[in-house]
């Protein structure tokens, strides 16, 4: 008796602990979620106030070429950073864990794009992309258009993306290669294993637990990408409506055109997206993420 | 399956995130202290608004006035957030792209009291109106474009300076002299209504909006014909495409010495002259071109706009906030407007404030030309549903210029949306 009221005393205390973050969970994230589902099913005033009108904004978006468009662009802006992206960042870390001189130094520089406001990386490689004046077009003496070209603009875009998140998911890779115990690889070299095999066999099954979660964070960063499509395209480039992705069409949406239930709708329909993509890793992980040490 | 479960909650918490977005804001509101919080949104006039509170505060010691300067975009992004939770600042700039929305949801004051509207031009007047007629603002200044020129690359194309009996043909003209003699280029038309082609649709006895604002008249002949003509302009030599404003604005094309003419607000020519100081002497402005055979009138016409200054209908100062509004609208304070030579005072007679300012700076441009543009000003285009139909019709014209739709295509489908914009709003 004496020991079950103990027990619901720890409990209250544990409650009382976790209060203040799942308060703060609720106010910030699951009530805003549960509201942008209730208000892209309503018609909004400008200042507040809504009208509740069924499916008539999904229908509206659903019917849109805009979305259709914004979507495509979304997920071919997917399917260029994240496997190139989490690609290179494996590389990068396995280099990284490499036996060479100012490896901390490397490192930091390659972690550094991370610490930079994504606004100022958005600008500078602005001006290194702009065909007129930019360093890229006039050292290889090209003529492209690499922010204006409707078939350039995602590439480009794809490319600072890349270079921004590398230094972070070499990182937590890094971190998961450096877990791996150096008796796996001792028995390997003892049993002649090429390096390229003890990769192989060895660093890619122990790292893929890691490799997954950088797998699904890189791809549901890229499947909100935003604000460097802000900075670096933005209003009244020709090329917009070619890489708008479905962020940005929520936005122009919400907060240019003021039609906050058309906007809640995007962004609900983007939810789904990412989350069936999300399910489907989950689905698919089984194959090929070992989580046996 | 545990470990797995609580991935799995993780990930849906990642995607929760994306309504991060839409729960951002802030409030710029105020105690009852006399404190008050005066929210612009552009930051080369805020030395100028600081004077005029300055000027305001040393006659009432008890009132303390805090120029805020914001971004556009974030200024209406917080704008918006503070109505909605009634905590705006004091006193804030209202554009009449917005006006009708404020005003219409009953969030500005009421401010007919206190406007007398005698004193301000009529555009002014008329773009501080709501829906309903009453004035929701203060008039603040009223703007007109001007033509931008390089003397020196007219001097070395042998090309005569524009004058103000200029013609689009002349103007054309001159662009291809121009090029020809030079390699530069002439006139650079930008994608841009104010600025550009709404300026050509009224010169040609066009209209966008019928004068009650509840028709679109883009397919009218006229209209239809200026659009086309403004567009067309890209297909020449001497026109920089769209990728390349992109790539520079028509403003740094024109100051590094690549092209020839443009067309720029008013607002802006004071901060050009500033940041330009080597070129003092090299540029000047002159009135629009008109139209050498418009289908009415006779082809001068000149888009002008104007700000407002507001406060909430229910503010926490909303006395003192009033009282400061009568004096920004006040010759006085609108005299030291003038005089910072940001913007033209929408006062009537306070004209020479503004161009006084650019020959006190040492300024070599002849901006009392502009003045006389005032006697045939046609107001900014606006109606109730202009929130909806202006994003649109940008990104149709872009659509347009990108060639993703012929001119006509495209002409058919901002009527359409403008429309459909005006249906949905009754």
């Amino acid at each position: 008796m004496k020991k079950t009221k103990k027990l619901g005393q720890d409990n209250l205390w544990g409650y009382l602990l976790i209060a203040p973050t799942v308060i703060g969970l609720f106010i910030l994230n699951v009530y805003p979620f549960v509201d942008t589902i209730i208000l892209s099913f309503c018609k909004s005033g400008v200042f507040g106030g809504r009208e509740f009108v069924g499916l008539e904004n999904y229908a509206e978006i659903f019917g849109s070429q805009e979305f259709w468009q914004a979507l495509w662009n979304t997920v071919y802006f997917c399917i260029l950073t994240v496997p190139v992206g989490v690609f290179l960042a494996l590389i990068v870390a396995i280099l990284l864990n490499a036996k060479i001189r100012g490896k901390v130094v490397f490192r930091a520089i390659f972690f550094l794009p991370m610490v930079v406001a994504p606004a100022a990386v958005a600008m500078v490689w602005k001006w290194i992309f702009n065909s007129e004046y930019g360093i890229i077009n006039t050292v290889f003496h090209l003529d492209a258009g690499w922010i204006t070209d409707p078939n350039l603009v995602i590439p480009t875009v794809a490319i600072v993306a890349i270079w921004s998140a590398i230094g972070y998911d070499a990182v937590l890779l890094l971190s998961g290669i450096q877990n791996i115990s150096k008796t796996y690889y001792e028995a390997a070299s003892l049993d002649g294993c090429t390096k390229l095999q003890q990769f192989r066999y060895i660093t890619l099954p122990m790292v893929s637990p890691t490799l997954f979660v950088v797998l699904i964070m890189r791809l549901m960063a890229s499947l909100k990408v935003y604000d460097l499509i802000y900075m670096m395209v933005g209003e009244g480039n020709p090329a917009l409506s070619k890489s708008q992705s479905l962020i940005y069409l929520f936005y122009r949406e919400s907060f240019i055109k003021g039609d906050k239930g058309m906007g809640s709708a995007i962004v609900i329909a983007t939810v789904v997206l990412i989350g069936i993509i999300t399910a489907i890793q989950f689905v698919g992980q089984k194959k090929w993420v070992n989580y046996e040490v | 399956m545990n470990k797995l479960w609580k991935r799995t909650l993780a990930a849906a918490m990642a995607g929760t995130m994306v309504f991060g977005l839409s729960a951002c804001g802030s409030s710029g509101g105020a105690e009852g202290d006399g404190n008050l919080v005066f929210m612009i949104w552009d930051s080369g006039q805020k030395s100028g608004m600081e004077a005029i509170a300055e000027a305001y505060m040393e006659e009432h010691p008890d009132v303390n006035i805090e120029v805020q300067a914001v971004g556009w975009d974030e200024y209406w992004t917080k704008l918006e957030a503070s109505a909605k939770s009634n905590s705006m600042p004091d006193i804030f700039w209202m554009h009449s792209n917005q006006m009708y929305t404020y005003a219409d949801a009953g969030i500005l004051a009421d401010c007919t009291d206190i406007v007398d509207e005698a004193n301000y031009s009529e555009i002014s007047v008329e773009n501080a109106k709501g829906s309903d007629g009453k004035i929701y603002g203060v008039p603040k200044d009223k703007d007109t474009i001007a033509l931008l020129y390089n003397k020196e690359i007219f001097d070395e194309a042998g090309v005569e300076y524009p004058t103000a009996e200029w013609t689009w043909d002349d103007m054309t003209e001159a662009s291809q002299k121009i090029y020809d003699a030079t390699g530069k280029y002439g006139y650079m038309a930008y994608s841009h209504d104010q600025i550009g082609y709404w300026d050509f649709v009224y010169q040609n006895g066009g209209q966008i909006l019928s004068d009650d604002g509840t028709k679109a008249m883009y397919t009218e002949p006229a209209t239809a014909d200026a659009i086309k003509y403004y567009i067309g302009l890209q297909q020449n030599d001497w026109c920089p495409t769209q990728e390349d404003f992109a790539n520079g604005g028509a403003s740094e094309l024109f100051f590094s010495g690549q092209g020839a003419m443009y067309y720029a607000g008013n607002w802006d020519l004071a901060n050009l002259c500033a940041t330009y100081p080597d070129m003092n002497g090299k540029w000047d402005v002159t009135v629009l071109p008109k139209c050498p055979d418009p289908a009415e009138g006779d082809g001068r016409a000149v888009i002008s706009n104007s700000v407002s200054y507001a406060t909430a209908a229910e503010g926490k100062n909303h006395d003192a906030a009033m009282e400061f509004l009568e004096f920004l609208g006040s010759e006085e304070g609108q005299r030291i407007q003038g005089e910072s030579g940001v913007a033209i005072p929408a006062y009537n007679g306070l004209e020479d404030t503004w161009v006084q300012t650019f020959a006190d700076q040492g300024y070599e441009v002849n901006v009392g030309s502009l003045i006389d543009q005032f006697d045939y000003s046609v107001k900014y285009v606006n109606n109730a549903s202009r929130r909806v139909w202006e994003p649109e019709v940008e990104q149709t014209v872009l659509d347009i210029y990108a060639g993703n739709l012929t001119v006509d295509e495209g002409i058919q489908q901002m009527q359409d949306q403008v429309t459909e914009a005006i249906a949905e709003q009754q």
